[in-house]
């Protein structure tokens, strides 16, 4: 138990110190948007899904959103330099502004 | 001696087929020969030049024993004479005959047109039915045959050419009127009676009708003593003939009433025994009346005897109620009486009549009582004891019975035996419902009427008792008395339908909301589902967020994708997706370069700051 506390705790001091402020702000959006996703399968886990197309479109905004903002953070991350190496950070975060755009249309058309 | 058994059985089995044989059930009965009469009288009504229908009228009314009047006869007399010319040795012989029966005066024949004829039969080309019918002829009109070897050599000439049904039959008739030089034709009576054809085992009958049966039977008979045929094949030609008594034309009654009058005077008349009236015995009149006659209905020559009743057979259990048991002669000579006192139900009788035997399937009817009878109400879910009234036979219940729709109408009787038809009919003046009444293990007949599934309507009925049998005296009508049944109120009668018009609207049935949760929760769910942004916000603070790149140039993007999202909440709430998609254009448009301003902005310091390092 002990090792598993101090493993933790090198994770996050590593964390704290490694991570730039950047993907900090990212991961803090994903673990918002894990929340929200949390919330709202709660909520249809005790309440019900009426009406689905309202609770799917949500859902799917959550998960569509985390994903989106999983493919940001890889794109920015210095580490992955090498694999996207033609995309600058300014056009990965066009990219996810865009497909957001995209996402929201269909999301707001689904919600009835 | 085991053979020895066998041949004796054989023998006792052939007896018995031998020395018994079938009836014939009927007879040419007064009904039919009137029948016959008229279709007869009809034929000679039409006024034609045909003469032939005198010939069928003149002969079958002397055998039918059925003489004219003597205005008639000269009538008919005069109108012969005056139509008459030679048409054919055939038509020539119907006319000569028919004179010669009528009895007519003077004569119809002249000298030469017989020596034509006889020189015309003894042509070696004649046919064989002009040769018997220019025989017939100089019988009537009394001449000798002057060569009746070469005829009959003609005959037998012909015959090898041509032996069909219709030209033996003729052969045989002028056999006969040849006389010794037609004995030839005793040779082709055994051919000709294996022709006969057999229908089920009781007719025979030649094929081609009627007619060729009747000149065959008459051919085969017409010598006095000859018996070509046995007794039974005697019967199945007189059945035969029985069912050709719907005869229409005056050709087919004489070709039946000629047969069966060969058949008559034959050596072995056909023995019809019947039944005098409705097959059936009851207690007032137990007496069953047989007939025993010769085809004609009148009485045999010579009676066959004894005449007896063999058995009697309750066809329910096979019992022999009556064996061997004489027959009383009734009021007339050919009526035969049996007294029978049997209980109700089927018999079947078996007569014998010397070698002939009939059986007939008999009635025995009894008459019916009622032993008892209750009729009463009960309730439909057995709540209260159920009230019968004992209701004494013919009687009607002093009060009409009150019931309403909890309520059973129960009707139980027994009787002395069962009957196939048992009945309760409840009537009022436009309506009749009836109800079966079954039987049940202690032989009681009951009816119970569920009145509320039964009758649609109130109403006051007449309830009335129907029993009723096949072997019955006294059906039944028992008027029982009066129920008056009140179900009370009853849910409007159906509109009534329209035949044409427009249909009734379709109304589409939406499937109803689920029941949605208090708004407590909704809004206690939207506002957690809210607060995560918080932490968001938090969060960000926490790590230190910096606003130092938000500079004037980031203006216009920040305010065109705020604009993105305030478009998709107007979408969401009031717009539809056309629209939407108008302002999205512009708005995306304005976005894009601004951002792409903002961006290329950023990159570009970006790199500067790399390279300032």
């Amino acid at each position: 138990m002990a090792q598993i506390t101090a493993v933790l705790q090198k994770f996050y001091n590593e964390y704290r110190s490694k991570t730039s402020k950047k993907l900090k702000v990212i991961d803090a959006y994903l673990f918002y948007i894990l929340l929200t996703g949390i919330i709202q399968f709660v909520y249809c886990l005790l309440v019900g899904t009426f009406p689905f197309n309202s609770f799917l479109s949500g859902f799917i905004s959550t998960v569509s959103c985390f994903v989106l903002a999983v493919c940001l953070r890889l794109q920015v991350n210095p580490e992955n330099k090498m694999q996207f190496s033609g995309i600058s950070p300014e056009r990965g975060f066009a990219d996810f502004i865009f497909a957001h755009v995209v996402l929201h249309l269909v999301v707001m058309n689904f919600i009835g | 001696m085991e053979f020895v058994k066998f041949c004796i059985l054989a023998l006792s089995i052939y007896t018995l087929f031998e020395s018994t044989h079938g009836s014939i059930g009927g007879y040419i009965n007064p009904a039919d020969r009137n029948k016959f009469i008229q279709i007869l009288q009809k034929s000679l009504d039409i006024d034609g030049s045909d003469l032939t229908p005198y010939y069928y009228a003149a002969k079958a009314r002397s055998i039918l024993n059925s003489p004219y009047e003597p205005q008639q006869v000269t009538d008919y007399c005069n109108n012969i004479k005056s139509k008459f010319q030679y048409q054919s040795i055939e038509n020539s012989f119907y006319v000569y005959s028919a004179w010669k029966l009528l009895g007519c005066r003077g004569q119809i024949h002249t000298t030469e047109a017989v020596k034509a004829i006889q020189s015309a039969i003894e042509n070696p080309k004649a046919a064989i039915p002009d040769i018997r019918y220019g025989l017939e002829i100089l019988v009537i009109v009394g001449q000798q045959v002057s060569n009746p070897a070469k005829i009959a050599q003609t005959i037998q000439t012909k015959l090898k050419e041509d032996d069909s049904l219709s030209n033996l039959g003729h052969a045989l008739h002028a056999g006969y009127l040849l006389g010794d030089s037609g004995k030839f034709v005793s040779s082709r009576v055994e051919d000709i009676i294996v022709q006969a054809d057999e229908v089920d085992g009781k007719l025979l009958q030649w094929e081609g009708g009627l007619t060729t049966t009747s000149l065959l039977l008459t051919g085969l008979l017409r010598a006095p003593g000859s018996a070509p045929l046995t007794a039974s094949q005697s019967d199945k030609f007189a059945n035969y003939l029985l069912t050709r008594k719907t005869v229409q034309t005056p050709k087919g009654v004489l070709g039946l009433v000629e047969a069966a009058n060969a058949l008559q005077h034959s050596t072995v008349p056909p023995v019809s025994v019947s039944i005098k009236g409705i097959p059936q015995v009851s207690p007032e009149k137990g007496d069953l009346v047989f007939q025993i006659t010769s085809i004609f209905g009148v009485p045999l020559k010579v009676p066959p005897k004894p005449i007896q009743v063999e058995s009697v057979t309750k066809l329910s259990d096979n019992s022999v109620v009556v064996s061997n048991q004489a027959l009383k002669q009734g009021g007339s000579s050919i009526d035969y009486v049996l007294p029978l006192k049997l209980d109700p139900g089927l018999y079947k009788v078996v007569i014998s009549a010397g070698p002939n035997t009939a059986d007939f399937a008999v009635r025995a009817l009894g008459s019916l009582a009622i032993k008892s009878l209750e009729i009463g109400l009960s309730d439909t879910d057995g709540s209260a004891a159920t009230k019968l009234t004992k209701l004494p036979y013919r009687n009607k219940l002093e009060k009409p019975l009150q019931a309403d729709s909890s309520q059973n109408l129960i009707v139980k009787f027994s009787l002395s035996r069962p009957v196939h038809q048992a009945f309760l009919r409840l009537h009022s003046v436009a309506k009749e419902i009836i109800f079966v009444a079954e039987q049940d293990s202690s032989k009681v007949y009951l009816v119970e009427v569920n009145l509320e599934k039964e009758l649609s309507e109130s109403g006051n009925f007449e309830m009335e008792l129907l029993l009723g049998d096949a072997l019955i005296t006294n059906p039944i009508r028992w008027n029982l008395g009066k129920i008056e049944v009140s179900l009370g109120a009853i849910a409007g009668k159906e509109a009534p339908r329209v035949a044409r018009g427009p249909k009734r609207e379709i109304e589409h049935l939406f499937r109803p909301a689920e029941k949605r949760p208090p708004e407590v929760v909704s809004v206690f769910f939207t506002a957690l589902t809210a607060s995560p942004f918080l932490i968001l916000l938090i969060l960000w603070a926490k790590i230190g967020i910096n606003f130092e790149n938000f500079t004037a140039i980031s203006l216009p993007f920040h305010l065109g994708f705020g604009g993105i999202l305030g478009l998709f909440t107007l979408f969401w709430l009031r717009l539809d997706m056309f629209v939407t998609c108008a302002w999205l254009v512009p708005i995306g448009g304005f976005t894009f370069f601004s951002g792409h301003k903002l961006l290329s902005h950023l990159a570009r310091s970006r790199k500067q700051e790399k390279s300032d390092k």
